[in-house]
């Protein structure tokens, strides 16, 4: 069964095939996967009314289709990671149909669905901010902004404590280039978000709760997630800010899937899957997963 | 000996009370961010950022428009424009691979009748 691994919309899909020695794409070929990569490109102006139902109901759709025709499959694995899981599980949440039939085992990895009561939610979840007039103005979100205000949720740590342990570490002779300079350049490589996505994606994840509750639409289909019933791995973080693990949860009341798999492990939202504990800490375990569902 | 023993100390103390100082400003301005007053001063900030970037562009489009050049929303919509048809071909190519694949099955199955007989 092939995998297709799916990012977020707002860094490049990168952080799965980091540098060799921590490379997801790189372990998961190793155990003798068949490995497909969603890129969604760098979108500009000429995307602004580009939307999540443009993202699920075409592109999503449509890498699906790719990969089993590549792989010469009648279905697959979906792996899905932060943003790029909750579009997952929103294509997922159409069926049923021939389509999503043949999406077999479901991954979601650090998953928004519900986030009510985040910080993100006091930012842009008030209905005093208008966030369609913003994205009609803005036609798109710049890369660079929307890593700023992600950045914002822990200002110190960010602006300030990661270079100031460099500077040590290089003062100290201790700093490893080879593992820094790969996550340095993915962290600043921020396409820019089309403002039609961006604004729906506050609508749905920050005002009322539309996606567990089983209230979004996607070109008049109607997102729901009891329709879920592939296998499920779904994977949260003990430390993660950007998508904490309560934003996570209401997901196990919905789904309708029979074989439901949670591993809650601590880290943070890209140091878990990316961190360099993880090939040993979680790789392993997500493989043996994938492998017992596989055959 | 002691002496070095003694500044090994103060460096480690002094180092250790910058950590606390970090380590609770992390927290004071992680507060600070959280809070909903602060949510509304930046999405003051975003709706008038946005605002500012549009009349800007506008305005250079106009000026570019003006000079007989195609401006950013001309090629914008050029761009717009060549990727619906690049949607459009891409589910015209998508048609046609099925109905190659259907042909394909179809064949398959009259050999096989074929042989069959």
């Amino acid at each position: 069964v092939p995998i297709l691994l799916v990012f977020a919309l707002i860094n490049t899909p990168a952080i799965f095939d980091l540098r060799p020695g921590n490379s997801l794409v790189e372990f998961l070929l190793g155990e003798g996967f068949d490995v497909f990569l969603l890129d969604w490109g760098y979108p500009d102006e000429e995307d602004a009314d580009t939307g999540l139902d443009d993202y699920v109901c075409d592109e999503l759709r449509w890498a699906i289709r790719e990969t089993l025709r590549a792989a010469v499959a009648a279905d697959l694995t979906l792996v899905g990671w932060c943003m790029g899981a909750t579009l997952c599980a929103m294509y997922c949440g159409l069926g049923p149909g021939p389509a999503v039939r043949t999406v077999r085992n479901l991954v979601l990895l650090t998953m928004p669905i519900d986030g009510r009561g985040s910080t993100y939610e006091r930012w842009v979840g008030s209905p005093d901010f208008d966030s369609d007039r913003v994205a009609e103005q803005w036609r798109i979100l710049p890369g660079g902004a929307v890593d700023f205000a992600n950045k914002l949720l822990k200002p110190v740590t960010n602006f300030w404590s990661t270079y100031r342990r460099l500077a040590v570490q290089v003062a100290e002779g201790s700093a490893r280039p080879d593992a820094y300079q790969p996550m340095a350049k993915w962290v600043g490589d921020n396409p820019n978000l089309p403002g039609r996505a961006w604004a729906q994606w506050i609508e749905i994840m920050y005002r009322d709760g539309a996606l567990p509750a089983g209230r979004v639409r996607l070109r008049g289909r109607r997102v729901d997630l009891r329709r879920i019933d592939q296998s499920l791995l779904v994977i949260t973080a003990g430390s993660d800010h950007i998508a904490p693990r309560e934003g996570t949860m209401p997901l196990f009341d919905v789904v309708g899937s029979r074989d439901v798999t949670h591993f809650d492990r601590p880290g943070g939202h890209i140091g878990l899957v990316a961190g360099s504990s993880a090939r040993r800490a979680l790789w392993p375990d997500i493989a043996t997963w994938l492998a017992d569902r596989s055959d | 000996m002691p002496k070095e023993n003694g500044s090994r100390s103060g460096e480690e103390h002094l180092r250790a009370l910058y950590d606390q100082v970090e380590s609770q400003t992390a927290e004071a301005l992680e507060d600070l961010v959280s809070k909903p007053s602060f949510g509304r001063l930046l999405a003051a900030t975003a709706e008038n950022a946005a605002a500012l970037t549009r009349i800007v562009s506008d305005t250079a489009d106009l000026v570019v428009r003006n000079l007989r050049l195609a401006g950013r929303a001309d090629i914008v919509r050029l761009a717009r424009q060549l990727h619906r048809n690049e949607d459009k071909l891409e589910r015209v190519l998508q048609e046609v691979e099925l109905l190659r694949d259907e042909m394909g099955a179809d064949r398959e199955s009259k050999h096989e009748r074929v042989i069959a007989t």
